[in-house]
C-alpha cells in the first residue's frame, strides 16, 4: 500500500489539503499523489510538495469520481484526503463505497496511529466532538481553511494528463453562479452575524452602521439566509453554511443554537447582543450587552466607530 | 409512475441530549427518537413526486432494534411500505456497514426508479450514504437537490452548490439526496397518523441479506466522544443604562486590542 492521496476542485482548499498530507508523509513514508484538474492547479501543488500531480480532464466534478478511484486504487494508495465542499464530499463517499473504505466527514485534525488514521471531527451539530480511528485505506474530507496552506518548497514532481472517463449518464444543463456578491466572509477579520431579533429587512441597517464601523462583514443565522432571504447564502454561517474563525465576532438578535456556533465558535473573541439574558449565547460569548438592540446598535456604532 | 424507495435513519433527538459537566460525557438518556431531519425531507418529496405523478413510494431503514419505533411516524408522511432492518450492528455501524446493508436490501427488493435519501443525518452527518449506494448499486447519483421533477424515465434535478445552482437530467434509476430546502415536511394529519397503522411494515433479517462478515465491520470506529465545551469570558453586561453596557464593551474590546 503507498501513496496519500489529495483531491479538491477548489485550488486553493487543494493546496490547503497539502498541509496534512505532509503530517502523514512523516508518519507514513509514502509519497504525496495530488489530482488536479488543470495544468495551473497542478504546478501549483508541485510547488507546494506534491511528489506526483495527476491531471484529470472533465467538466463535472462529480463525474470524475470513477477516475479518481481508478488513480487511489492502481496505487493502493493508504490515505486519500478530498476537499470538503460538497462536490468533494459526493466524490469522496462515492470512491470510499468503490474502495470499501471508511470515511471520516469534515476532519479537524489528522495523525497516524497503530497503523490507522485517527481523526477529529463534531457529531451532533458540533454538540460533541469525536474521535475516529479509520482503517487504512482511509478517506476523510477536510473543509476549506481547516488548515493553513504548506509554504512553497521546491520539489522535483512529476506531472502526468491522464485521459479520464466522466460519468456519461448525468447530463448536466445549465449552471448558474450563486456567489452573487463575491465576497467571501470566510476571508473577513471582523463580522457582525444577525439573527431573528431583527425585525425586518430594512433594520439590518443597524447592523451594516455597525459593520461599517468596524471594517466588518455582514454574516448571519441560517433562518436570515434560507427563510426570510434578507441576505444571500454566502453570508449564513452554521453547520451546512460557511465556517469562519475571525478575530470578533458580534452576534445580534440570535439565539446561539448549536447548530450556528459550529460555524463560528473558533472566533478569537465573541459577543453577544441579545434582549434575552437566558439566552445561550450569552454562554458562548466572551462578551455581552443584554438589551435591545434597536436601542444598543446604534450606541455601539457611534461609540465604536470613533 | 416513479417506484420511490426513501432510505432514513431513525436518531437521537440531539436536542434532548446533555454534556455531563463531571467528565464531558453524553446523556441521551432522555433523548427521544426521531427520523433524520433531512430524511424527513426526503420522505416529503417521494410523497410529493407520487401525488403528483402516481407510482409508489417505499421506505427503509437500518438501525437498531429500535428502529420498529420510527414506523408509524414514517407511514404516517406518506409511503405506503415500510421495510426495516432492526439490528443491533446498527449500534457501531459506519457509513460503509450502512451503504452495504441498505445496498444489499435495495437488491432484494428489486428494482426502484428512484431512491431518495437526506443529505446527511442529524447525528453523524457523514454525508455519504447516497453517493455510497450509487457506488456500490451501480447506478448514477444526483446529490444536494433542491428541486426535483420526474417525467417518464427522465429524473429533472437541481442541485445547489457552494457556489452555483446546476441542472442536471438523468435518466431512472438514479440515487438522489436532497437539502432541506426542497420542501417542508408535511406534519401528520389525524387521519394520516391513523391510517399509517394500516399500513403494511415487514422487517428484513441482515442474515438474510447475504452479507459477508467483513462488510459488517465497521472501517470508521469512534473511540471517543466528548461533549464540546466553550471556552468563553462571559462577561456580560446588564445594567439598565445601554449607553453604560456600551461604554463597558467599548473597553473590554480595546483591551483585547480590537477597538
Amino acid at each position: 500500500m503507498a501513496g496519500i492521496f489529495v483531491f479538491s476542485e477548489d485550488s486553493a482548499l487543494a493546496g490547503q489539503l497539502l498541509t496534512p498530507a505532509l503530517a502523514l508523509k512523516q508518519s507514513l513514508a509514502q509519497p504525496i499523489v495530488a489530482i488536479a484538474l488543470n495544468e495551473a492547479d497542478a504546478k501549483a501543488l508541485a510547488s507546494l510538495g506534491a511528489d506526483k500531480v495527476v491531471v484529470l480532464a472533465g467538466k463535472w466534478v462529480e463525474g470524475l469520481a470513477d477516475a479518481i478511484y481508478s488513480q487511489v486504487k492502481t496505487a493502493e494508495a493508504s490515505v486519500l484526503l478530498v476537499g470538503g465542499t460538497l462536490r468533494g464530499k459526493h466524490v469522496a463517499a462515492y470512491v470510499a463505497a468503490k474502495l470499501n473504505a471508511g470515511m471520516t466527514t469534515d476532519a479537524k485534525a489528522l495523525r497516524i496511529e497503530g497503523g490507522k488514521l485517527l481523526a477529529t471531527r463534531v457529531l451532533y451539530a458540533g454538540l460533541a466532538v469525536c474521535e475516529e480511528e479509520v482503517t487504512l485505506p482511509a478517506v476523510a474530507t477536510i473543509r476549506a481553511r481547516t488548515f493553513l496552506p504548506p509554504p512553497a518548497s521546491a520539489t522535483a514532481a512529476t506531472i502526468e494528463t491522464v485521459a479520464a472517463e466522466s460519468d456519461t449518464r448525468v447530463t448536466v444543463g445549465e449552471v448558474t453562479s450563486t456567489s452573487s456578491e463575491g465576497i467571501d466572509i470566510t476571508a473577513a477579520n471582523k463580522l457582525v452575524a444577525v439573527g431573528r431579533g431583527f425585525r425586518k429587512k430594512e433594520d439590518l441597517k443597524l447592523a451594516e452602521d455597525l459593520g461599517s464601523a468596524l471594517h466588518a462583514e455582514l454574516a448571519c443565522t441560517r433562518g436570515v439566509a434560507e427563510d426570510d432571504h434578507w441576505l444571500p447564502i454566502e453570508r449564513y454561517i452554521g453547520i451546512s453554511g460557511q465556517t469562519v474563525k475571525p478575530e470578533l465576532y458580534i452576534a445580534v438578535g440570535l439565539s446561539g443554537q448549536v447548530q450556528h456556533m459550529v460555524g463560528c465558535r473558533e472566533s478569537k473573541v465573541i459577543v453577544a447582543v441579545n434582549n434575552d439574558e437566558r439566552s445561550p449565547i450569552f454562554e458562548a460569548a466572551d462578551y455581552g450587552i443584554v438589551g435591545d438592540l434597536y436601542e444598543v446598535l446604534p450606541l455601539l456604532t457611534a461609540a465604536l466607530g470613533k | 409512475m416513479p417506484k420511490c424507495l426513501v432510505c432514513y435513519k431513525w436518531t437521537l433527538d440531539e436536542q434532548d441530549i446533555k454534556i455531563k459537566p463531571e467528565d464531558l460525557s453524553l446523556d441521551s438518556s432522555r433523548a427521544k427518537g426521531k427520523i433524520s431531519d433531512f430524511d424527513r425531507n426526503a420522505i416529503e418529496e417521494a410523497a410529493l413526486l407520487v401525488e403528483k405523478n402516481g407510482g409508489a413510494v417505499d421506505a427503509l431503514s437500518y438501525g437498531t432494534p429500535t428502529v420498529k419505533q420510527s414506523l408509524k411516524d414514517c407511514l404516517s408522511r406518506g409511503p405506503e411500505k415500510a421495510f426495516w432492518i432492526g439490528d443491533a450492528s446498527a449500534e457501531a455501524a459506519d457509513a460503509s456497514v450502512t451503504a452495504n446493508v441498505l445496498a444489499a436490501a435495495i437488491r432484494k427488493l428489486g428494482q426502484y426508479d428512484l431512491i431518495l435519501c437526506g443529505e446527511g443525518s442529524s447525528d453523524l452527518f457523514n454525508q455519504q450514504t447516497a453517493p455510497r449506494l450509487a457506488a456500490l448499486l451501480g447506478l448514477p447519483c444526483v446529490s444536494f437537490v433542491n428541486k426535483l421533477s420526474v417525467e417518464g424515465d427522465t429524473v429533472t434535478a437541481t442541485r445547489k452548490l457552494e457556489d452555483c445552482v446546476e441542472n442536471v437530467t438523468v435518466k431512472t434509476p438514479v440515487v438522489i439526496s436532497v437539502l432541506s430546502e426542497i420542501n417542508k415536511p408535511r406534519i401528520p394529519s389525524m387521519k394520516q397518523v391513523l391510517g399509517a397503522s394500516k399500513k403494511p411494515n415487514e422487517e428484513i433479517k441482515i442474515a438474510d441479506l447475504g452479507l459477508k462478515p467483513e462488510d459488517l465491520q465497521p472501517k470508521a470506529v469512534r473511540k471517543s466522544v466528548k461533549g464540546f465545551v466553550m471556552q468563553r469570558k462571559n462577561v456580560i453586561y446588564k445594567e439598565s443604562s445601554a449607553a453604560d453596557n456600551v461604554a463597558k464593551l467599548k473597553a473590554s474590546l480595546v483591551s483585547e486590542g480590537l477597538s
